[in-house]
């Protein structure tokens, strides 16, 4: 009796002794990856870091609220079928020279804004820029300063604001625009204003005269930027943009 | 002829003793970079060892709507209005070619960015590629849904089935030799449902299915994601919050000296020395998946006027804040989920259910015998995959044999646009 016992658990034991043997090579080398981490019980990070997330400073909510879908609706009718059609229209070199264009105009901007800033390399590599785009590429129709490694660099005069310690205020959403805030609105006038008074290579006397390219700045403006209403795909897409929105400035304002 | 049959078989042969060589993967030689399955969750492959894939621009594609008038559509308040039909997108081939289906995973839309690598590489390999969002995402679940309640898995095959069925009946003048079929995630587990419903249905009489990184015991999978929310964070004494995050980038932003966003981006931050520790990735991963439940979590019980969430006398209109439902939507975590709505529901009809059978019936294994009778389909997974527990990959191996693929490296999802997986991808439905 005892033997067979015996007997069995040596067969149990070296069974057990091969099975874990085994288990270093068996369950097809599954690593568990969560179990070097430790956790915590309660109020999990997710709670606490979303809800901090909402707490965005938007006394207008309800306001900004109807005027995001005010956008959102403009986008869907407008703003989309018209990029759509501009996209059957032209072959994509002239829809790539019409954003150089465009983007070559705002370095004008962005020059002006870094100076202010005294970000003295940055205004010397987007004067760079400018040079070379208008002096090489005809007008700015192709883009070789992006090409020749100088990446380009938005400076507005919102973020200047923000640069000399300017709070962003309230949130705002702006009608067509979208997304600001009281500075970033503010910085929008007085961009705009000054890009009108400068007069770049004419071109805000020309779409004065011509509003066509007007229209055309703005196809190819929603044309470059890729965020969609809608795209997020969740009913809370508002505050969600909310907070990207103050993030991404905090972002470029730091830098 | 003979000797053609003959030639047919040894090149048969060939292919089988290849693929089952294919299905250890040899952790020395497999090369990709990233050993930290966090990190490869979040960042993916590195750029430089991606497959060269079409520009977007190249892609002849377009976005589309299905308006199926389903009842969660009715319900829906009017400020959801951009929930009331279907978005999904086809990119199509110029003549006749073999269409693939893409189901997103938990929560993500059609377009979302997983989806879109898998769609450049099959369209790039000639494919017309139909992109499909998940039941479980917000869209879905407003438009498409039959009871609005994702996560009874025969269901939800169910309703995507209708929702195929619908978009091949829109588009009969798309030229297709064959049907395929994949998901990633969730949407695998989804596939794999839609495949075994085909067999009966035979509207698409799929050629090949493909699983990527699926879920195997369903409740296992959540636990796991919910568990990431709850990783001990070194905040010395600071709330969790987003905004640590940015100011991490903000640091490294000013270090590069420029704000550039781009697909290297998240490789060189994990390289700069503000990189994140692993229980920061792991309760990111975790924060990305409570987004998506705190969505369905309300979305659902807003359609069925549970009540949970949404007081049932509230009353909707543009200007409505919708904060505080949010918050106590982001209070509820996939378990809770679980327990509060997909039980109760599925109690209706099973009474007395536990969670354990319900779980039992959703996940992989209550498949076991059609997946493992059924060559058609095959399952590609990582050992490292964090929505994986401990005797999954076993169970995969039992039910899949040579079919199953295990990559040593790569976390979930991380490595399904890294040139080996793909490779093998298109290698698979080329077969």
């Amino acid at each position: 009796m005892v033997k067979r016992l015996l007997l069995t658990a040596l067969l149990l034991g070296s069974g057990l002794a091969h099975a874990e043997q085994a288990s270093h090579n068996a369950d097809e080398g599954f690593t568990r990856p969560l179990q070097d981490l430790t956790f915590v019980a309660g109020p999990d990070t997710f709670v606490s870091a979303s809800s901090a997330a909402m707490q965005v400073y938007d006394p207008l909510e309800r306001w900004n609220r109807s005027i995001y879908q005010f956008n959102y609706r403009l986008d869907q009718w407008l703003m989309l079928p018209a990029v759509q059609g501009y996209v059957y229209v032209t072959p994509k070199p002239l829809r790539r020279g019409v954003s150089n264009v465009f983007s070559n105009l705002g370095d004008v901007t962005s020059l002006g804004n870094s100076l202010l800033q005294l970000k003295g390399q940055r205004a010397m590599r987007t004067t760079a820029r400018l040079l070379f785009n208008t002096l090489l590429g005809v007008g700015g129709l192709w883009d070789p300063a992006t090409a020749m490694g100088l990446p380009k660099e938005r400076e507005d005069f919102g973020q200047t604001l923000g640069h000399y310690g300017v709070p962003s205020g309230a949130y705002l959403v702006l009608p067509v625009f979208g997304p600001s805030s009281l500075r970033d609105s503010t910085g929008l006038l007085a961009d705009t204003v000054a890009a009108n008074n400068l007069n770049y290579l004419d071109v805000a006397e020309s779409s004065r005269q011509h509003p066509q390219i007007k229209v055309l700045e703005a196809i190819d403006t929603r044309y470059v930027t890729p965020f969609k209403y809608g795209q997020l795909n969740t009913p809370f897409e508002y505050s969600r943009v909310r907070y990207l929105y103050g993030e991404m400035r905090r972002l470029q304002v730091s830098e | 002829m003979l000797r053609l049959t003959r030639l047919a078989a040894m090149l048969a042969g060939l292919f089988l003793t290849t693929s089952a060589q294919a299905t250890r993967i040899d952790a020395s030689t497999y090369g990709y970079p990233i050993s930290n399955p966090f990190e490869a969750t979040i960042s993916g492959t590195p750029p430089n060892l991606r497959p060269s894939v079409p520009d977007d621009e190249d892609i002849k594609q377009s976005d589309y709507r299905l308006h199926l008038h389903t009842d969660g559509a009715k319900r829906l308040p009017d400020i959801f209005w951009n929930g009331s039909s279907l978005p999904y997108r086809l990119a199509r081939q110029d003549g006749p070619a073999p269409l693939i289906f893409i189901i997103a995973g938990t929560g993500a839309a059609y377009s979302s960015g997983t989806v879109e690598s898998l769609k450049r590489l099959f369209y790039g390999a000639g494919y017309h590629v139909l992109q499909l969002s998940s039941p479980t995402s917000y869209d879905f679940i407003t438009a498409a849904s039959t009871s609005a309640t994702p996560g009874i898995s025969r269901d939800d095959a169910q309703d995507l089935y209708r929702v195929m069925e619908a978009i091949k009946a829109q588009h009969d003048d798309l030229q297709v030799s064959a049907y395929h079929l994949t998901g990633y995630s969730l949407g695998a587990l989804n596939a794999a449902f839609v495949s075994q419903l085909d067999e009966q249905r035979k509207g698409f009489n799929f050629k090949r299915v493909l699983l990527l990184n699926p879920p195997v015991d369903l409740l296992t999978s959540i636990d796991n994601l919910d568990r990431l929310s709850q990783a001990q964070l070194q905040l010395q004494g600071r709330a969790a919050s987003f905004d640590l995050l940015f100011d991490k980038l903000a640091r490294y932003f000013k270090d590069k000296g420029r704000i550039e966003i781009d697909q290297a981006l998240l490789h060189d931050f994990q390289n700069s020395r503000e990189r994140l520790s692993t229980p920061a990735m792991a309760a990111l991963i975790g924060s990305a998946f409570r987004f998506s439940v705190a969505d369905i979590v309300f979305t659902s019980d807003l359609i069925n006027r549970r009540g949970l969430i949404t007081p049932p006398q509230q009353q909707f209109n543009y200007a409505t804040e919708l904060t505080p439902l949010f918050q106590k939507a982001a209070a509820c975590n996939f378990r809770c989920y679980a327990e509060q709505q997909l039980l109760p529901m599925w109690q209706v009809q099973h009474p007395g259910a536990s969670l354990a059978q319900l779980n039992q019936q959703v996940s992989l294994r209550a498949l076991q015998g059609y997946l493992s009778n059924t060559p058609k389909i095959a399952v590609m997974s990582n050992a490292d995959d964090l929505i994986l527990g401990p005797g999954d990959l076993s169970f995969l191996r039992q039910t899949f044999g040579p079919r199953l693929s295990v990559y040593p490296l790569g976390g979930h999802c991380g490595n399904l646009d890294y040139r080996v997986n793909t490779d093998a991808m298109l290698e698979f439905f080329r077969g």
